[in-house]
């Protein structure tokens, strides 16, 4: 067992690479054979003889290609063996064409290719994962993608964001407004309970992080229950950098990824040079981020009871209080059969909102340049950029910076390398999480409103609001949070042809990133008045955290590709691939600063340290097979083998097998030739079946039972963790069924894609509770199954295609339902802070909300008392579900009991996108939906029973009867809202400006981001997650950041 | 090519990275049972298990009680849990995180220090060994203490659907590991090897004999509990302590602020019963400055106040309650008269009253001795106990016994059914 260092360097890497240089030197002195220089060109045209610029020709089973210039013509100077090859020619929303050449002693070969278009892009060349690259028509599995263009115009800074309403099967979250919050993606629903349900991403190769690590907000990592708070670190990458993205929401990537691949894998592909002068491509925008809409805060200048009285709406009041308080009168309102005296006289106050306080006009800067070009042999592309965002609350932004380089050189002609190098600085000024209540936002929802918070004394010190409640305005200029990142991600790649139809790619990759973190909260100069609880840190507090992360992955393919037949053609393709992840973290805080001190350096309380380890790898290797018949039909197996640290070594070693199949009916002869092909120009048939894991399912040591050190008195301490381990727990599986078709009708006018998934998760991993007389309170452990099923529609419609005048439409549907086939234990909560009674349930969707219900008769209306107020269900519960009981009034009666209030899970998530384009001004919008899912809104309720919110005022003003807040307040239903939302994610307005000189592409775009939202939502906006990135915990509205809507102001420029 | 075919494929067969890689951040069963070092950091882990955080046992055993038997009261109704237990009755649920946790870390505790005393022989110093022995029976019994005075029956035993004792069962359990404890202790006198990495402020021996006079006297067993309040030292101080980093957990989350719960006045003394004005008790266990919770005083003043196992005044009040209850009415009154004229104690506390001057019955010394543990030992864990055991009204406590957690009867078959009231 090895403690203190890294295998991957001391061996695996070794013999990795050594054995690939090995074989590179073998194949260098198996390649010595004479070859004959030949050049091939041609022009490549589509169907009414224009020329296709960009498109790839190559000519396959070597390492030869190039793309077409902007006249269509190309040109590919090489030397190869005599022989016959086919030369291969692809172009986006063109089908592909071939033709075979037979290479001699001829110098010049011309080949000429007419395309014909193909809005289904069938003969596309995707990245499917690692080095491997596969043409549509052969993919068995859904595979969506997403183009530079479709990125540039959303408006964002961050890439996740950006790709919001454009993937099908995908649910994209902006889990918070704050210019550093995270972004969730789920494909096709929650894959684990214990684990993340974060797709895998992979830039160019390199398996890159995503994780959410909290580094600045150290002193509330004890206070957010499950929640997964922090920027999750795709907010790294520029999107300006990307060419284009494929997701592959299901299992095709099984192969190259296997048990990692569950939760579906995001490839990325950067910018790469084009042979040619250097191209110089500008742009710089400015944007505003304003609040779309404030909530209702009452400034109706009245209070029940007197000034002083807490929680005026639902407080009980003593007869001491009434003594105290001359003029106090009350009524005694009936509760679950408990009468309470609540206050009913009126008092004037000042209410202030005070949002006016807390939020901002933001302003957002983008800037980016690159370059790029090359010659026959060398390619390159550089570009800079630096982005900085101001968040809408005061204080908050933020910045990036980052450069990024790839270059491709031809080594021999059958050796290329390619080598990316990227770095990227950012820096985050963030405020205190929603989570908490020394947040901006969550500050305001506590504390009742009657105070001046912009009030100082002598000193210019902020003054103390209602007891224990933080001033707001503390929130923004006593504390501090903030997250500095350096990171890196290169890639080195070596593709090799070293003779006719065989390759071998070897892969280096390397993310490696560093995390500072600082926390800050100013002593409180009001702490005597306010009394502010420990959770608070009144007496102040500092903290520092650091991250080191580095992950490496290096894979081997090799393929060969065996014509057996004129019509049957056989791939083949085996790979080995090994991955290791390591994050050192330390954390240290303390409390009770010195004067003027910021850092834990001042801290003379509570100081803490701590460090952990995580290190974790992977190795594995896989074959593959597909058996394509005339370019129509095709059969893939595969089979990959995993070997995980993670595991036991009896468990380590895992299967996944996959089989997948795909049909091209509409190039059938009958079809081709006859009438159909007029109403049904495109048609292809996909299945496929097959295994993967998710390796994140359990904790790098959950197998292990902890021994936990614990900071005590200064005397050695051990506590045996109350989570029991299974030494012999083993990866989730998920077997996935996936059936498809892809087609496009009257003359490629319009396309369709539709998918149908049936997904299984076996052996999935639940903390089971454990009786505490057990010896332990849960215990990790395989006893759980959960299944996803859906469908996903997309519909593209030319509606106009001319030259000067085009406009498109599409649309994405998405249906997906999850569920918790068997959770192998009772119901499991999930813990969060925010009140949401957020649970697992067998034979339910996997979370959903679970506490009070209303008491409503068999038409749904509710029951009301006898003082005409709402009333919480009553009848006999039957673990996760109730019977009602009424007695003879139809009054509810029997226990009190609680049920399923609420289901985070969508319907049913959709978009509709409009592109319309005339001459130099085109217009394009994104509508983007997620209906019928519930959202917990906390925040509603708390600001009722502190005395602020709308529904009190209108108690205040006898709209409702005194006591109606006080008689919903316990009912968690109460706080269940509809978070069904449509909206308008992006819309654009872009002109191309006539060209200045050499300045021959240059265009404005006005671009306006989240402006509008349709819902009937009781709060800032529906789209939002108190769990942050968490996958369990959402749906719930606590104290967060709402989403800005912004404009951007942009110029592009290239030359 | 057929080489090349070969030589490839054998690349990829013979790469291999097989590790595993263990966490330094944390120590293995194994490692930890099988070293002295190990078995000595398990006991104070006990400690900060029972001791430390919101979740640990003594805020949920000090809050529980005191909110049942109305000492406690709830400040801000956002306190759901506390505040169930305040309202008492069916509002108690059995999700209710109190009770779990109580529940759940007495279990715990006993548990942990089980695979300390089923590892002992692995400490090979007999002089460390007594020591580990002496302190893991130390909680294990107050775990099982802890766990018979609030539930009706409990599990002795760890297991998968652990079999459920009585309390009285669980009772005798808890004062024969305290002897034991106590036999560990006197056979051998633990050396400094053992003394200097433990927490010095818990006295082992008076603490194990002050629980077994607890317990006995809960037991009826009054002979037992005078014998064993007899052994107390009572000049010297047995406390949990704190620090700022492992807090004093009722100072940290209740009464370091005025949001969660407060002491009552006149110490919650039920209806009929009211201490006397001049008792030099008030300015003990009550901080009288504004805006300051009234509970800010003596054991709870800040982080790092120490928290007794158990007082003085307990040891005399059991003396002279078994006294009393044997039929020993005037050495009931002459024990009684030490609490109502001390000045001051090991720990401070002293009423300054004159001596009873009430009926010279049992029952009138009872009612005497009722009311002065609900003053002396108004934090000391009691109350509840001790309003069933005085016979006093149901309307004075808001639960007699508390429900089984909602986790355990989901996962122990053997559960009971949970008590009405």
């Amino acid at each position: 067992m090895k403690l203190d260092y890294d295998l991957f360097w001391k061996k695996c890497f070794p013999s990795a690479a050594a054995k690939f240089f090995l074989l590179f030197l073998a194949f260098l002195s198996f390649n010595a054979v004479a070859q004959s220089n030949v050049t091939i060109k041609g022009k490549v045209t589509d169907a009414s003889g224009g020329g296709i610029p960009g498109a790839t020709v190559k000519i396959q089973g070597t390492s030869s290609a190039t793309a077409s210039d902007v006249n269509g013509d190309y040109s590919i100077s090489t030397s190869l063996r005599a022989g016959s090859y086919t030369i291969v020619v692809s172009a986006i929303s063109y089908s592909g064409a071939s033709k075979a050449i037979e290479i001699g002693n001829q110098s010049v070969i011309t080949a000429d290719f007419s395309l014909k278009d193909d809005m289904m892009n069938l003969d596309e060349v995707v990245v499917t994962g690692s080095t491997v690259k596969e043409t549509r028509r052969q993919l068995g599995n859904a595979i969506s993608s997403v183009k530079s263009d479709q990125i540039a115009r959303a408006g964002s800074s961050n890439l996740t964001s950006s790709l919001q309403g454009k993937i099908p099967g995908a649910q994209i979250t902006q889990n918070s407004g704050d210019p550093a919050g995270g972004v969730s993606i789920r494909m096709r629903g929650v894959k684990s309970i214990l684990g993340s349900s974060d797709p895998l991403y992979v830039i160019d190769g390199v398996i890159v992080s995503n994780a959410s690590n909290n580094v600045s907000q150290a002193a509330l990592s004890n206070q957010i229950g499950s929640a997964s708070i922090g920027t999750n670190r795709l907010a790294d990458i520029n999107p300006m950098d990307i060419e284009s993205i494929n997701v592959i929401s299901g299992g095709a990537a099984a192969a190259q990824y296997g048990s990692r691949a569950s939760n579906g894998v995001v490839i990325i592909t950067t910018k790469k040079g084009a042979t040619g002068a250097p191209k110089v491509n500008f742009t710089t925008s400015v944007s505003t981020n304003e609040l779309r809409k404030k909530v209702p805060i009452s400034t109706y200048g009245k209070q029940f009871g007197f000034a002083g009285l807490r929680l005026h709406t639902i407080g009980g009041i003593s007869a001491a209080q009434i003594a105290a308080n001359p003029g106090t009168t009350t009524v005694g309102i009936v509760r679950d059969g408990v009468t309470t005296q609540l206050a009913n006289n009126l008092v004037d106050v000042t209410r202030y909102d005070y949002q006016d306080e807390i939020f901002r006009t933001g302003i957002g800067t983008e800037n980016g340049l690159s370059v790029s070009g090359g010659t026959d042999r060398t390619n390159y592309f550089v570009s800079f950029n630096y982005s900085n965002n101001q968040g809408i609350i005061k204080g908050t932004d933020f910045a990036r910076y980052g450069l990024r380089t790839r270059v491709d050189q031809k080594l021999t002609n059958w050796a290329k390398l390619s080598v990316g190098i990227s770095y990227t600085n950012s820096n985050s000024d963030e405020k205190a999480n929603g989570n908490v209540f020394y947040s901006p936002i969550n500050s305001i929802n506590i504390s009742n409103n009657i105070w001046d918070i912009t009030k100082r004394d002598a000193a210019g010190d902020l003054l103390a609001v209602e007891a224990t409640r933080v001033n707001p305005l503390s929130t923004i200029e006593d504390m501090t949070f903030n997250t500095k990142v350096n990171r890196t991600i290169n890639d080195f790649q070596l593709n090799l042809t070293p003779f006719k139809n065989f390759t071998i790619d070897w892969l280096f990759g390397i993310d490696a990133f560093a995390q500072v973190g600082r926390g800050y909260i100013r002593p409180y100069p009001y702490q005597a008045a306010a009394g502010l609880p420990a959770e608070r840190y009144p007496l102040g507090y500092a903290s520092t955290t650091n991250n080191v992360s580095t992950f490496y992955n290096t894979d081997i393919n090799a393929g060969y590709h065996v014509d057996i037949s004129n019509d049957l053609k056989l791939n083949l393709l085996a790979g080995f691939s090994y991955q290791f992840s390591r994050s050192d973290i330390s954390v240290s805080s303390g409390e009770s600063l010195s004067p003027f001190i910021q850092t834990v350096s001042g801290a003379t309380a509570n100081i803490t340290t701590g460090y952990g380890l995580d290190r974790y790898n992977l190795s594995g290797y896989f074959g593959q097979a597909t058996l394509g018949y005339k370019n129509l039909a095709f059969v893939t197996a595969a089979l990959r083998r995993d070997r995980s640290s993670k595991f036991s070594a009896e468990q380590a070693n895992q299967l996944y097998p996959k089989l997948s199949g795909s049909l091209v009916a509409s190039d059938l002869g009958f079809w081709k030739d006859g009438g159909l092909s007029n109403v049904i120009n495109t048609f292809k048939l996909r299945a496929s079946w097959g295994h993967s894991g998710n390796l994140t399912g359990i904790g790098t040591y959950d197998r292990f039972w902890k021994f936990l050190p614990v900071n005590f008195l200064g005397l050695n301490t051990l506590v045996p963790d109350a989570t029991l381990a299974n030494p012999n727990i083993k990866p989730e599986r998920m077997v996935e069924t996936e059936l498809g078709a892809d087609m496009s009708f009257f003359k490629d006018k319009v396309g369709a894609t539709f998918t149908y998934y049936n997904q299984s998760i076996q052996d999935l991993v639940v903390p089971v509770v454990r009786a505490a007389t057990s010896g332990g309170t849960s215990i990790i452990d395989n006893v759980g199954n959960m299944t996803n099923k859906g469908i996903e529609i997309g519909i593209n419609v030319d509606l106009i295609k001319k030259k000067d005048f085009s406009w498109n439409a599409g649309i994405i549907y998405n249906r997906n339902r999850s569920k918790i086939e068997k959770l192998g234990t009772g119901m499991l909560a999930i813990t969060t802070v925010t009140g949401a009674p957020i649970y697992l349930i067998e034979g339910e969707a996997p979370s959903v909300f679970w506490a009070i219900p209303y008491a409503r008769d068999t038409n749904g209306e509710l029951i009301l008392n006898a003082q005409g107020f709402p009333q919480r269900e009553k009848g006999v519960q039957n673990g996760a579900y109730y019977t009602p009981q009424r007695d003879a009034q139809g009054q509810p009666t029997g226990s009190n009991v609680n049920g399923i209030i609420g289901n985070p899970n969508p319907d049913w998530t959709g978009s509709f996108t409009s592109d319309f384009r005339y001459k130099n001004l085109g217009f394009s919008f994104l509508l983007d939906a997620v209906q019928g899912v519930d959202v917990f809104n906390a925040d509603f309720r708390t600001r009722q029973g502190v005395g602020i919110g709308e529904v009190m005022e209108q108690e205040l003003k006898g709209e409702l009867p005194r006591g109606y807040v006080f008689a919903n307040y316990l009912i968690e239903e109460w706080r269940v809202d509809n978070g069904s939302f449509v909206k308008l994610r992006e819309v654009a307005l872009t002109y191309d400006l006539p060209s200045i000189g050499k300045l021959n592409n240059w265009r404005v775009s006005l671009i306006g981001r989240n402006l509008v939202s349709f819902d009937n939502y009781r709060g800032y906006d529906p789209e939002t997650n108190a769990g942050g990135n968490s996958d369990l915990f959402r749906g719930t509205d606590f104290g967060n950041v709402p989403i800005p809507k912004t404009f951007r102001l942009q110029l592009n420029a290239s030359f | 090519m057929k080489k090349v075919i070969i030589f490839i494929f054998s690349v990829f067969v013979l790469s291999s990275c097989e590790d595993t890689y263990l966490n330094p951040s944390t120590a293995s069963e194994t490692q930890t049972v099988n070293s002295q070092a190990g078995l000595i950091a398990m006991v104070n882990g006990l400690q900060s298990k029972f001791t430390t955080t919101r979740a640990g046992g003594i805020y949920n055993w000090l809050s529980a009680d005191g909110l049942t038997t109305r000492s406690l009261k709830v400040l801000n109704a956002g306190n759901t849990e506390e505040l169930q237990l305040e309202t008492g009755g069916a509002s108690v649920l059995n999700n209710n995180s109190l009770i779990n946790n109580l529940w759940n870390q007495s279990n715990l505790v006993k548990s942990n220090a089980n695979l300390i005393i089923a590892n002992i022989n692995n400490a090979p110093d007999p002089a460390v060994k007594s020591g580990i022995l002496a302190a893991a029976h130390l909680y294990r019994g107050l775990a099982l203490g802890t766990l018979a005075t609030y539930w009706e029956k409990a599990p002795i035993q760890v297991a998968v659907n652990a079999p459920f004792a009585t309390r009285q069962e669980v009772l005798q359990e808890a004062v024969k590991t305290l002897e034991a404890g106590a036999a560990a202790y006197a056979a051998q006198t633990p050396s400094s090897n053992f003394t200097t990495k433990v927490n010095a402020t818990v006295n082992i021996p008076n603490t194990i004999q002050a629980l077994i006079a607890r317990y006995n006297l809960m037991l009826g067993n009054h002979d037992a509990a005078i014998a064993a309040a007899n052994k107390v030292d009572l000049s010297v101080k047995s406390g949990f302590s704190f620090s700022d980093v492992a807090q004093n957990p009722l100072f940290f989350v209740s009464f370091g602020n005025t949001n969660v719960t407060e002491l009552l006045a006149n110490f919650g003394l039920p209806t009929g019963v009211t201490a006397s004005a001049t008792d030099a008790r008030r300015v003990f266990y009550y901080n009288t400055t504004a805006g300051m919770n009234p509970a800010r005083a003596s054991f709870f003043t800040s982080n790092q106040s120490q928290i007794p196992l158990y007082l003085p005044g307990e040891m005399i009040l059991i003396k002279a309650e078994a006294q009393a209850r044997k039929g020993s009415v005037t050495d009931a009154i002459t024990e009684l008269n030490k609490v109502l004229t001390k000045t001051t104690d090991a720990w401070g506390i002293g009423a300054g009253e004159v001596a009873y001057a009430g009926e010279a019955t049992a029952t009138g010394v009872l009612s005497e001795i009722f009311k002065q543990r609900q003053i002396e030992l108004v934090f000391s864990g009691q109350r509840l106990e001790d309003s069933r055991r005085f016979g006093r009204a149901t309307t004075e406590r808001t639960r007699s016994w508390l429900p089984y957690p909602l986790y355990e009867r989901n996962n122990n078959s053997a559960t009971p059914a949970d008590p009405a009231f």
